[in-house]
């Protein structure tokens, strides 16, 4: 896919596939193109050139969208609506026979927790309740997949976990979730798959798992400097040794213990060793980064 | 499409019931029908809620006269100046925001991502918007149709072309505002634009209305306007010609635009009354008020005023205006990125 706002690309031939039933996270700084991607597949946005199925049709085919949910990022339902008026709309809008609508409409506000409020006018509700009320719209046709951009923006840390289990109730109802942040921490919290999108590029990709897995890291610890003849050792099989510290990168414990045999046959005494895992934030800003740096 | 379509109109009654200005202009539709429903007839002339007596010869119960008068009072004040006029205006400021806010970041989103086509999602919004107009409208109509019924004895359902007509009239600048609205999302460019257009086109028709009752109706009635000192004359050959160019002038004008003030004036031609053995069959207020009473060669030069331009022309040319602002509009709209 790819889009143009005249010699601006806002996204330059970005290509994704995202898996049925899992929680899927576009990363992205401000700017990155994360909206535009979302709004593109939903026809809010028309793409300058784009090739792809969305369940199973091709992107675009209007009927599908029945089978879509959506929350676009700072979403704004009237004031004069209640909570249970919003939801009811777009339950019309998604052709749900209105028997059924009403049934769905009384479940899902109970699920996001606004039974109680269902009947009060948006104009009285907090962000976090109006975001709440967004995410039962989005699912009220029984969606095979939801598009949350930004679920969490504006609310409050209490909010967030909240809207964070719901996305994980989602997935255990066995929709597929696509969420567009910027909020690292939260995305990798829920995200079994994530894609990571700069300045119109995905420039990084793969399960989350994976991701923060590839950074894994040991730190050896020895009461001492580490000798010399060991240091030279360890750095040419690719560790960083500095003082009393060897640093090593390996998928697990078992990489590590080559390390920790060799110091103490050399009579070297393993004061500590601690396992270090990069953050997604960290795989983040390294992919951010190296866009930059491969940019300039 | 069905489901689609109520859900857009429920959207649309939510919003004028939240609406204060709704409430306040249905009160005010609902207690000038309730007024009018109150004028009555005796043997001794005219009454108010059956108390307050206005002392006629000619206006007494069962009179023809009183008949073609309490007709007269819907179609020449209530029609026209408070559907034309007030009723307009209040729905234009009450739905002119329903575009902008519409279209606005984080709101338009949800509606474009259902599967519903643009085109269609705009022209629902759009007449829900008229529901505004058309709600009002019928039920003052419903109350005057019982009122001339049981007033009058005459159970006529051409009153209901009130509603059909006063919301083409108001949806001739309604169309106005929400091409500005979808253009520029500014609720107050699509008032302005829409009071503009509804403004230019009532100067082209007042002109041509001028120029036409100077160049044409009074030297029919032998008479001619003495631009100078303000005062009639009596006509002479080839008095007026000047004006009557003048008036084909604002009529080429007036072609392209929308016939707001002609619409609402033809509404009297639609609403077909019985003939009634009445001097005020035909004539409007202002004659019947006039010191020399009605005047049977004046009551021709109105009719012929009052059909100088056929329903054909004053409709379709408004309806092909219309299709052009709200053709270009709905482009607009199903083409944007939002």
């Amino acid at each position: 896919m790819s889009k143009r706002y005249g010699r601006f690309e806002a996204l330059k031939d970005v290509s994704l596939t995202v898996p049925a039933g899992s929680i899927f996270g576009l990363l992205g700084p401000n700017g990155a193109g994360k909206s535009t991607l979302v709004k593109s597949l939903l026809t809010i946005v028309r793409p300058s050139a784009c090739r792809g199925r969305l369940l199973g049709e091709r992107i675009g085919h209007r009927a599908t969208l029945a089978k879509v949910g959506y929350l676009p990022e700072h979403a704004r339902f009237p004031d004069h609506l209640t909570g249970r008026q919003i939801v009811a709309y777009s339950a019309g809008m998604t052709k749900v026979p209105a028997g059924r609508a009403k049934v769905v409409t009384e479940e899902l506000l109970e699920l996001v927790g606004m039974g109680d409020w269902a009947d009060k006018r948006n104009g009285n509700y907090s962000k976090g309740m109006r975001q709440r009320v967004g995410l039962a719209q989005a699912l009220v046709n029984d969606p095979a997949i939801v598009f949350l951009d930004e679920p969490t923006d504006g609310v409050d840390p209490e909010g967030r976990v909240e809207i964070r289990k719901i996305i994980e109730r989602i997935r255990e109802q066995g929709r597929t979730v696509f969420v567009n942040s910027h909020l690292l921490a939260e995305v990798e919290a829920v995200a079994d798959e994530v894609a990571i999108l700069a300045q119109g590029r995905i420039v990084k990709r793969g399960r989350t798992e994976d991701l923060v897995k590839a950074g894994s890291r040991f730190v050896v610890r020895a009461l001492g400097p580490v000798p010399f003849e060991l240091k030279a050792r360890f750095e040419a099989d690719g560790a960083k040794v500095g003082g009393d510290r060897v640093e090593c990168e390996c998928e697990d414990a078992r990489g590590v213990q080559g390390i920790i045999d060799a110091m103490r046959a050399a009579g070297v005494v393993v004061r500590e060793v601690i396992e270090t895992r990069t953050s997604l934030e960290e795989v983040f800003m390294s992919a951010i980064r190296a866009t930059k740096g491969g940019e300039s | 499409m069905m489901r689609v379509a109520l859900a857009v109109l429920m959207d649309s009654l939510h919003l004028l019931r939240a609406r204060r200005m709704f409430g306040i202009s249905l009160a005010i539709s609902l207690a000038i029908a309730v007024a009018y429903a109150a004028i009555g007839f005796d043997a001794g002339g005219m009454t108010l809620f059956g108390l307050k007596k206005i002392p006629s010869e000619h206006l007494t119960a069962g009179s023809e006269n009183a008949a073609a008068f309490y007709i007269l009072l819907f179609t020449d004040v209530i029609v026209r100046y408070w559907l034309a006029w007030v009723v307009l205006l209040i729905g234009l400021i009450s739905t002119i925001s329903i575009f902008p806010d519409f279209l606005a970041e984080g709101s338009i989103g949800v509606s474009l991502s259902k599967p519903v086509s643009r085109p269609a999602l705009f022209l629902l919004k759009y007449a829900g918007a008229l529901l505004f107009v058309a709600l009002q409208v019928f039920l003052l109509s419903v109350i005057a149709f019982l009122a001339i019924g049981f007033r009058v004895g005459e159970w006529n359902p051409g009153i209901f072309w009130a509603v059909p007509v006063v919301t083409f009239v108001f949806s001739l600048i309604y169309c106005v505002s929400v091409l500005a609205a979808v253009w520029t999302k500014s609720t107050a460019f699509s008032l302005i634009a829409g009071l503009g257009v509804w403004g230019m086109s009532l100067l082209v028709q007042w002109g041509e209305d001028f120029t036409y009752k100077l160049g044409v109706m009074m030297p029919e009635l032998g008479m001619t306007m003495d631009m100078t000192t303000g005062e009639a004359q009596v006509a002479e050959e080839g008095d007026g010609e000047g004006l009557r160019a003048w008036q084909r002038s604002f009529e080429a004008m007036m072609t392209p635009l929308p016939k707001t003030r002609e619409c609402t004036l033809s509404m009297k031609r639609l609403m077909v009354f019985s003939d009634r053995d009445s001097p005020l069959q035909g004539m409007d207020l202002g004659m019947i008020f006039s010191p020399g009473g009605p005047d049977p060669q004046m009551q021709e030069v109105m009719r012929k005023y009052e059909e100088r331009h056929s329903s054909w022309y004053v409709f379709g040319s408004s309806a092909l205006f219309e299709a052009v602002v709200l053709g270009w509009a709905m482009w607009i709209f199903a083409r944007r990125d939002y």
